[in-house]
């Protein structure tokens, strides 16, 4: 399939994003319509690990998983849930495996869905094995059996098709421990790209294929590694500062998703899921506050403020006092879901955009880039050079910059620290030339360096 | 739509703006600076994470007659203790340690070459990222800091079978073996590790951290401590080094 870069902004004001709506919908699963006016709970969880010994127990895991999510959806009288099996390792290098995973739930959920009419889809998330002990190993044999994967679920039950891809990180992992801001470019805006337009046009036929939707990517290797790494107010690892500028890199990658083909929702853990919608007005999932049994973050509830589907991002499979893990998470989901969708109903919808949104946006740079008028004008930066990976990832960095400099200025404080990490990227990025061509040749000469696990044949470089 | 700008300060404390140190890192720095006038400029550069910087101070020590490996211990290990301390006081960033530990690693190498002696280290450290598991970043972050506070690291990689990880205990002999895991389906390779270890009498304190590994699991094994911070592997090692038994290092370091 064609890759169709985008150069203009799907909505015509940040006010017009809002959660539950999304300028293009997308039907999927057993009546599902996301981005359709609603929002829908996604429900994200890992099986025992004892469960990945064989094929028969890991169907059985997730069988019972399925079965306790929509019991509880339907004891509590939700409307809809989606589910999200993200592959265990050994579903994805067995294809069969995740095949007999994705038959074995959606059974499940067609005799709720028949019964009971609750609206539902499934979305399988193979894992990206597509390396080896030493090298990422992009394209080749475990590309080949990652296809596969993809075949297997599609043609057996799943309904959306997403995976986090792992192109540019061996250059990431590289330059987000050295401060190196043009390496972050290089490895995200770049090189992460390339990857995307590669994989995201066979996912996308294997979806045409098969009628299901190929729903999207997220930079979770790079740009949730920076948030990982920045962690709290008080962790020193790395400053926040730099963690959202990575962040503001990685929405032109996952863009590269639609744009070769992907229709959405977008994944969840892709907090820069708000500026792909601005641009593309495909839906998203998000995770915030209801994800904290899978990790922390500093903007819990402002990352609800546009989204189409509210995930926990994952919760392995276990007792808990009020039931199984995935009963709890996914009744917590559903609750929020009830809130936004009950603020819809009543006209009161931007209103309670606005109080997720305020609620974190001071509370740190990342979540203040992302609020959504913000996360808007980073669209904005994107598309202005949406035919140039470069510059529009170079685009994407300058304009937080900026905005976090508006900040400054006003009510997010920074500390020194954060503030000096702002300024020395600021300079990095301003001294860069504008040419791709010249960026890119200079990057490689760089990296292939000083960064022994970096091959450019993983991107045809 | 309601006003995007309120006041803030009621609803959070930025608690990092709220503690900063009123000194800057550069300040802070210029106090722990050895006094003798060739090794400062090295301690400096080592600081500023300037390699070439380092080598250029390291031909100057040697041109005046300074011993090449001794420059290790007097100049290079002084210089980046600045910078651990400066790390664990709050003051300066990983970033800064790592491009600090790279220079320092490149003068190490330069003295080396210099010299027919061996540098003493600290002790040797065996570090592993789980089988089956390919997310490094911790694993790196970790042997950055080990080999920053002056231990020698075996760095076995990512994705390393259980047997790789007892036949590099049986022949480097470590004072700590370090794990780290992304998921919790691959940590459960640590409990391996351990048992094979057990079986083979080699009672090595393991320490295992990152991602979703916690406190519970790794205390479920007799050799597991658990950290919490990859800043907790080089604390632990000093603490082997010093003497500390596994139950010890689990007293101290275990915190939940």
């Amino acid at each position: 399939m064609a890759i169709n870069r985008y150069t203009k902004m799907a909505y015509g004001s940040a006010d017009e994003m809002v959660f539950g709506h999304s300028k293009f919908p997308v039907k999927a699963g057993l009546g599902l319509e996301i981005g359709g006016g609603y929002t829908t709970p996604e429900v994200n969880y890992a099986p025992r690990p004892e469960a990945g010994a064989s094929k028969e127990k890991l169907v059985k895991e997730y069988q019972r998983i399925t079965t306790d999510i929509m019991n509880r959806m339907v004891q509590v009288g939700f409307p809809s849930v989606v589910l999200e099996t993200e592959h265990v390792e050994q579903m994805t290098n067995n294809p069969t495996w995740g095949g007999e995973v994705a038959h074995a739930q959606k059974e499940i959920m067609e005799e709720f869905h028949d019964e009971y009419g609750i609206k539902c889809a499934l979305r399988h998330t193979p894992g990206d094995i597509r390396e080896d002990r030493d090298f990422l190993e992009l394209r080749g044999d475990k590309f080949n059996t990652l296809m596969e994967s993809f075949e297997e679920v599609a043609s057996n039950g799943a309904d959306l098709l997403s995976i986090e891809t792992m192109g540019g990180k061996e250059v990431f992992d590289y330059s987000i421990l050295r401060n190196d801001v043009p390496g972050m470019l290089y490895a995200i805006g770049c090189l992460g790209t390339i990857d995307m337009d590669f994989i995201w046009q066979e996912i996308a036929s294997v979806a045409k294929k098969n009628n299901v939707v190929a729903a999207g990517d997220t930079d979770c290797s790079e740009a949730n590694t920076a948030m990982f790494i920045a962690g709290g107010l008080l962790d020193k690892n790395l400053a926040h500062t730099l963690a959202i500028i990575a962040r503001a890199i990685s929405a032109p990658r996952s863009l590269a998703a639609y744009e070769a083909g992907a229709l959405g929702p977008g994944k969840d853990c892709g907090y820069e899921n708000t500026i792909v919608k601005s641009i593309a007005g495909v839906p998203i999932a998000q995770e915030g506050k209801s994800s904290t049994c899978a990790h922390s973050d500093v903007m819990g509830n402002l990352v609800m403020q546009c989204c189409d589907l509210w995930s926990n991002e994952s919760v392995e499979y276990h007792a808990e006092f009020g039931g199984t893990s995935v009963q709890c998470w996914s009744e917590s989901l559903a609750y929020d879901c009830a809130l936004m969708n009950t603020a819809t109903a009543t006209g009161k919808a931007k209103d309670l955009r606005d109080l997720f949104t305020l609620s974190d946006k001071f509370r740190d740079p990342q979540g203040y880039v992302l609020a959504y008028d913000n996360a808007y004008r980073v669209g904005e930066a994107i598309v202005k050079d949406g035919n140039d990976i470069y510059l529009r990832a170079k685009n994407a960095a300058l304009k937080s910059i900026e905005i976090m400099e508006e900040g400054m200025a006003g009510k997010l404080e920074l500390t020194r620290f954060e503030k000096g990490a702002l300024a020395d990227a600021k300079e990095a990025l301003s001294a860069l030339t504008d040419d791709q061509d010249t960026f890119m040749s200079d990057s490689m000469a760089k990296y292939k360096e000083e960064v022994k696990v970096f091959l450019p044949e993983n991107y045809g470089l | 739509m309601t006003s995007l700008d309120i006041d803030p300060s009621e609803i959070l404390v930025r608690y990092n703006v709220k503690m900063e140190k009123a000194m800057t890192p550069e300040d802070a720095a210029a106090e722990l600076y050895p006094k003798e006038e060739l090794f400062r400029p090295i301690a400096e550069a080592i600081f500023e994470g300037e390699e070439d910087d380092v080598i250029e101070g390291l031909e100057a020590a040697i041109a005046a007659g300074k011993d090449p490996i001794a420059l290790i211990d007097d100049a290079l290990m002084v210089g980046m203790k600045v910078v651990t301390d400066l790390y664990d006081q709050g003051i300066i960033f990983l970033p800064n340690v790592m491009m600090s530990a790279d220079a320092m690693l490149d003068g190490i190498d330069f003295c080396k070459d210099q010299s027919d002696e061996a540098p003493v280290s600290k002790g040797k450290v065996v570090c592993h990222v789980a089988e089956g598991d390919v997310h490094d970043i911790g694993k790196t972050i970790v042997a950055a800091l080990l080999r920053a506070n002056g231990y020698e690291v075996v760095d076995l990689g990512r994705d390393v079978p259980v047997d790789e990880v007892i036949e590099a205990v049986k022949a480097e002999n470590p004072i700590m073996l370090t794990g780290t895991a992304l998921m919790t389906t691959t940590m459960y390779a640590f409990k391996a590790v351990n048992d094979r270890l057990l079986e083979a009498g080699l009672k090595v304190p393991f320490a295992c951290g990152g991602g979703a590994v916690n406190q519970d699991f790794v205390a479920t094994y007799d050799l597991g401590v658990y950290g919490e911070e990859a800043a907790d592997a080089p604390k632990m090692a000093d603490k082997i080094v010093a003497g500390a038994s596994i139950s010890a290092l689990k007293e101290e370091f275990h915190k939940h």
